[in-house]
C-alpha cells in the first residue's frame, strides 16, 4: 500500500502542511470548452428565471413607504365603495362545465361569498381563487380553462381581470369579434381576435401565448397584434418581448386534460377530427382524397364523454 | 449576514449580467473543485452535476437569504445532487458484459485507459487525496472549509475572509490553527497507518 506521507512533502512542518494541502486538494481544472457550456446552460436558466426584471428598478425604501401609503388609502377608499355599494342583480356570463376539486368558493362582495359547483354560474362581480383546475363555458360561445392556484375576478360580462395565475382562452373562429372579451392584467390587457390563447399572469408580468388566430395586447408602452405561434411577454412599464413557439407538444397538455366534452353521436367524422386538430393544436391533413372522402360522409355514434383528446381520438379512429 | 452575497443575488435577480458574470466566474471552477475533491468523477459527469446544481441554483435564487455563504449554498446543493448521481448509480447493474456482440463504443471509450494515464502514480495521488479529505473531515468544520479554500481553490486571504465574513486577521489566525490542527491529526493517522501496515 502507498505510504500517504510522500517523501517530497513533510507535513511536519508548516511548510510541508502547505505543499501537502496544495498538491492533494488542487485538482485540474475542467476546461474551457465544458465551462463554457456549462455558463451557456445556466445562463439560459437565469434569463428565462429572471425575464424582463431588468429594467425594473429596486424599490428605495422611501419609495417603498410612498407606495405603502398609497396603496393603503386606495383600500381604505376601494372598501368604503364596497360597503356602500348598492347590490344589483348580476349578470351570468358562462357556467362552469368541470371543476376538478369538490368545491370553489367565489367572492362576490366584501362579504358575501356562495359554494359553486360543475353547472353554478359564473357572474359578473365574482372573484375566484381555485385550488384545482376547472372549465367554464362562456355564454357567447367559447371555453375558458383556468388553471389550479389562479385568481382573477369577472369584471364585466366583456372583461376579465387575471390578478395571478394560467387561463386559456378559446373562441372558435365562427365567434364573433366586434365584442372581444378582454383580459386586464397588471402589465397590460390582452383583446382576442377568434382565437385560441394562454395568459399567465403574476406580479412581475404577463405571458401570452397565442395557440390559433391573433390576439390584440394592450401595454402601458405599446399595443401590438401577435399570431398564431407567438409568445409575448410584458412587463409593467417595460418593453414586451415576444418569440415563435410551438403550438402543440408538453405546454398545451394542461388545455387538453380540461377540454370540454365532445359529443360525436349523430356528427360527421370531419367535424370532430377538426375539433381534436384545434384541441391539440396540430393541422389536420389527410393521406389522399379517399381518406378525406370518408371522413367527410362518416357518421358517428356512440359516446367519448370523459375521455382525454389522444384516448378518444384513438377510439374513434379504432371503430370507425 | 452575507450582504456582499446577498447583494450579488439581488443583483441577478434584477437580471444584470455582469452579476450573473461574477457569480458564475466565482463559483464555478470551484464546484468543479471542491466535486473533484469529494469524488472520482470523469469530467463530463463533472460537468452534468455542476451544470445541474448551477441551475437548480439560479431557479431558486429567491430563496437564498444571505444567512450563509453564496458558495455554502450552492456547494449544499452540488453536494444533493452528488447523492443523487451516486444513488442512480448503485440501482444500475454493477456488471457489464463484453461478450455481446456490439459493445457500445461510447462503453468502449470510457474503459479505455488514456495514453498518459500512469496507474500507479494515479493510485498514490488518490490514496493521498484520500487520506488527506480524511483527516479534513475530522477536524472542525470552519479549519476544513478554511484549509480547502486556501489550498484547493488557491482562494486569497482576503477572498476567504469575504467568504467566511471575518478580517482578513482573523482568517491568517484561522488558517494558522487549522495547518496546526491538520498536521497533528495527519502525524497521528499516518503514525497509525504505519503501525497498521507493522502488523
Amino acid at each position: 500500500m502507498t505510504d500517504p506521507q510522500s517523501p517530497e512533502t513533510n507535513p511536519a512542518s508548516d511548510r510541508g502542511v502547505e505543499e501537502t494541502l496544495t498538491d492533494a486538494l488542487s485538482t485540474p481544472p475542467l476546461g474551457e470548452e465544458r465551462l463554457a457550456r456549462i455558463r451557456e446552460a445556466v445562463a439560459q436558466e437565469w434569463r428565462a428565471a429572471t425575464a424582463g426584471s431588468s429594467d425594473r428598478p429596486a424599490p428605495t425604501p422611501r419609495s417603498r413607504w410612498v407606495a405603502y401609503a398609497v396603496a393603503a388609502s386606495i383600500a381604505a377608499v376601494t372598501i368604503a365603495l364596497w360597503v356602500t355599494k348598492p347590490s344589483t342583480p348580476s349578470v351570468s356570463i358562462g357556467s362552469i362545465s368541470r371543476l376538478n376539486n369538490a368545491a370553489l368558493e367565489v367572492r362576490s362582495g366584501l362579504f358575501q361569498h356562495r359554494k359553486l359547483v360543475a353547472g353554478d354560474a359564473l357572474r359578473v362581480g365574482d372573484r375566484l381563487t381555485t385550488s384545482g383546475s376547472m372549465l367554464v363555458n362562456f355564454a357567447r360561445g367559447g371555453t375558458l380553462r383556468i388553471a389550479a392556484e389562479s385568481r382573477l375576478s369577472v369584471t364585466a360580462t366583456t372583461q376579465l381581470s387575471l390578478e395571478r395565475g394560467l387561463i386559456y382562452l378559446d373562441f372558435p373562429p365562427a365567434s364573433t369579434a366586434s365584442n372581444p372579451l378582454r383580459i386586464t392584467t397588471k402589465a397590460g390587457a390582452v383583446e382576442h381576435v377568434g382565437t385560441e390563447f394562454e395568459v399567465m399572469s403574476d406580479d412581475h408580468g404577463v405571458r401570452i401565448r397565442v395557440r390559433e388566430g391573433r390576439i390584440r395586447f394592450l401595454g402601458k408602452t405599446a399595443t401590438l397584434v401577435a399570431g398564431a405561434g407567438t409568445e409575448l411577454y410584458a412587463m409593467p412599464g417595460a418593453q414586451i418581448s415576444q418569440r415563435s413557439i410551438d403550438t402543440y407538444g408538453r405546454d398545451w397538455l394542461w388545455t387538453a386534460a380540461l377540454a370540454p366534452d365532445y359529443e360525436i353521436d349523430g356528427h360527421p367524422l370531419i367535424d370532430y377530427l377538426r375539433w381534436v386538430s384545434r384541441e391539440l393544436g396540430r393541422p389536420l391533413d389527410f393521406a389522399d382524397a379517399k381518406s378525406r372522402q370518408i371522413a367527410d360522409h362518416t357518421i358517428l355514434h356512440g359516446s367519448v364523454r370523459g375521455q382525454a383528446s389522444l384516448d378518444a381520438l384513438s377510439n374513434v379512429l379504432a371503430t370507425t | 449576514m452575507y450582504e456582499a452575497d446577498r447583494a450579488l443575488v439581488a443583483r441577478m435577480r434584477m437580471g444584470e449580467q455582469r452579476a450573473f458574470d461574477e457569480f458564475f466566474n466565482a463559483n464555478a471552477p470551484r464546484l468543479v473543485a471542491f466535486l473533484a475533491r469529494r469524488s472520482s468523477l470523469d469530467p463530463a459527469s463533472l460537468e452534468d452535476i455542476v451544470q445541474c446544481a448551477l441551475i437548480k441554483a439560479v431557479r431558486n435564487l429567491a430563496s437564498y437569504r444571505g444567512e450563509a455563504a453564496l458558495l455554502t449554498w450552492l456547494t449544499e446543493i452540488c453536494r444533493h445532487e452528488l447523492a443523487d448521481v451516486r444513488r442512480k448509480a448503485a440501482r444500475r447493474p454493477a456488471h457489464l458484459s463484453l461478450d455481446e456482440n456490439a459493445v457500445n463504443p461510447l462503453v468502449e471509450s470510457q474503459l479505455r485507459a488514456p495514453e498518459h494515464h500512469e496507474p500507479v502514480s494515479e493510485l498514490h495521488a488518490a490514496t493521498q487525496r484520500t487520506a488527506i479529505m480524511h483527516v479534513l473531515k475530522s477536524l472542525p468544520e470552519h479549519y476544513a472549509r478554511a484549509l480547502e479554500a486556501k489550498y484547493g481553490d488557491g482562494m486569497s486571504v482576503e477572498d476567504i475572509a469575504q467568504q467566511l465574513g471575518l478580517t482578513t486577521i482573523a482568517v491568517q489566525s484561522l488558517l494558522a490553527r487549522a495547518r496546526e490542527a491538520f498536521r497533528q491529526r495527519w502525524l497521528e493517522s499516518s503514525a497509525g497507518a504505519a503501525c497498521r501496515g507493522m502488523q
